[in-house]
């Protein structure tokens, strides 16, 4: 290697060993070539050529560049890792989060259920929209205490629609039920509407539902189970 | 491949192992340059692999036609930035650097010589200061070496060296001022 001759060229003419023929060519190759003049005077400064150095410094280069073609594939499988790394969490979270909606819809269902649970303790009532306009006066809420705490419950519930004028005093007038209801249930419901508060408007329809009165069925179903029982029962 | 080569082939593919190829046939000349400058094994070491890490990034953007001259002066400011960074006063002779910054009008001194160019060389050499003149001559026209010149006028090898560069120098400058004052 031209290296490795100029190298033992730089050690010979340092320490004495050329011959002045030779000194004197290395002197005029080095006048044209500044980096060989500061080499030759770097050596000169340092007492001459250590080889060792210089194989420890080649070894250095070829560890760095392998280190950094290493360091490539390193990175290579890395970005690898991580892309299946990341993968697999945003799968982990997809599942926790699909499994906390479930079990938060599961609640959710719960909840629903109760609250559905209470028309069946007590009447409610659902203006239908399309049949007036009217509305009670104390609002619907009123209305629905009123009939709970009136109505004489029959034992096997059951739904009326009813629909009415409203006459001049604000009571309900015309009364009629829709379809074919029990005719017992119907009589209630007048009793109680034309008792009742008094309303806004010109014409109404309700759909009120009875619930079942279980103390009253308790006697024949004695297995029965408490009101909020029967609404988780089916799961 | 060559040098021109693996230096375009690493421009376009930054492959590190044809800079290795490239950096390695320089390197127990770098590190001449670096001691010279630095003047500490262990400094002068790190120095060149520092400077290999530089030219990762550097040979990538620049155009670099001759590598080797790049290359030594790229190295010897790394060196000098070094120094100024260690804020201890450079020891580097003024004389060295000069003698660095002709490098390129060395390289057409492939002209072919008349015999008036001698007469105006003999003419120049008049001009120079005896040392110069006397170690210049005895080096380029007797082909003496450093050690003999020194013996021969006793004057110090590092006097010897820099008489030759310097008296070189002032002779080419001599010669192109002739040659354009004519």
């Amino acid at each position: 290697m031209e290296n490795n001759y100029q190298l033992s060229r730089i050690h010979n003419y340092i320490h004495g060993l050329m011959s002045r023929e030779e000194m004197f060519q290395l002197e005029r190759e080095a006048l044209e070539d500044p980096f060989l003049q500061d080499a030759i005077d770097g050596y000169r400064l340092q007492n001459g050529v250590d080889a060792r150095q210089l194989s420890l410094l080649q070894q250095r280069l070829s560890r760095r560049v392998e280190e950094t073609i290493a360091t490539r594939h390193a990175q290579y499988y890395t970005w690898q890792r991580l892309a299946i790394g990341a993968t697999a969490g945003v799968i982990f979270v997809t599942l926790l989060a699909l499994l906390y909606f479930k079990h938060f819809d599961g609640k959710a269902e719960r909840t629903t259920d109760v609250e559905l649970s209470e028309p069946e303790n007590s009447i409610a009532i659902q203006p239908l929209l399309d049949g007036g306009d009217a509305t009670p006066r104390e609002g619907w809420k009123a209305l629905e205490t009123y009939l709970n705490t009136h109505a004489m419950m029959p034992a096997q519930g059951g739904v009326v629609i009813i629909h009415f004028a409203v006459g001049q005093d604000g009571l309900p007038i015309h009364i009629q039920a829709e379809g074919k209801t029990m005719q017992s249930l119907v009589e209630e419901v007048i009793r109680l509407l034309r008792s009742g508060p008094k309303w806004e408007g010109t014409k109404g329809r309700l759909k009120i539902t009875f619930p079942v009165k279980e103390e009253k069925t308790a006697v024949q179903v004695s297995s029965i189970k408490p009101p909020h029982c029967f609404v988780i029962e089916p799961k | 491949m060559n040098e021109k080569e693996l230096l375009q082939h690493y421009k376009t593919t930054g492959d590190l192992s044809a800079l290795g190829k490239l950096y390695s046939p320089y390197m127990s000349l770098l590190y001449g340059v670096c001691f010279k400058y630095l003047q500490d094994p262990d400094r002068s070491q790190d120095a060149v692999m520092q400077i290999f890490e530089e030219l990762i990034t550097k040979l990538r953007q620049y155009e670099v036609d001759n590598f080797k001259s790049w290359l030594h002066v790229y190295s010897k400011n790394y060196c000098l930035m070094q120094l100024r960074k260690d804020k201890r006063t450079s020891q580097v002779d003024i004389e060295d650097n000069l003698f660095e910054s002709e490098q390129k009008l060395n390289d057409s001194s492939d002209t072919k010589w008349e015999e008036k160019d001698f007469e105006k060389l003999e003419g120049c050499m008049q001009t120079l200061s005896p040392e110069q003149e006397q170690c210049v001559r005895l080096f380029y026209l007797e082909q003496k070496c450093y050690k003999d010149i020194a013996d021969f006028t006793g004057y110090d090898l590092n006097k010897v060296k820099s008489a030759i560069q310097n008296g070189k120098r002032n002779l080419k400058i001599c010669m192109e001022r002739k040659e354009n004052g004519k």
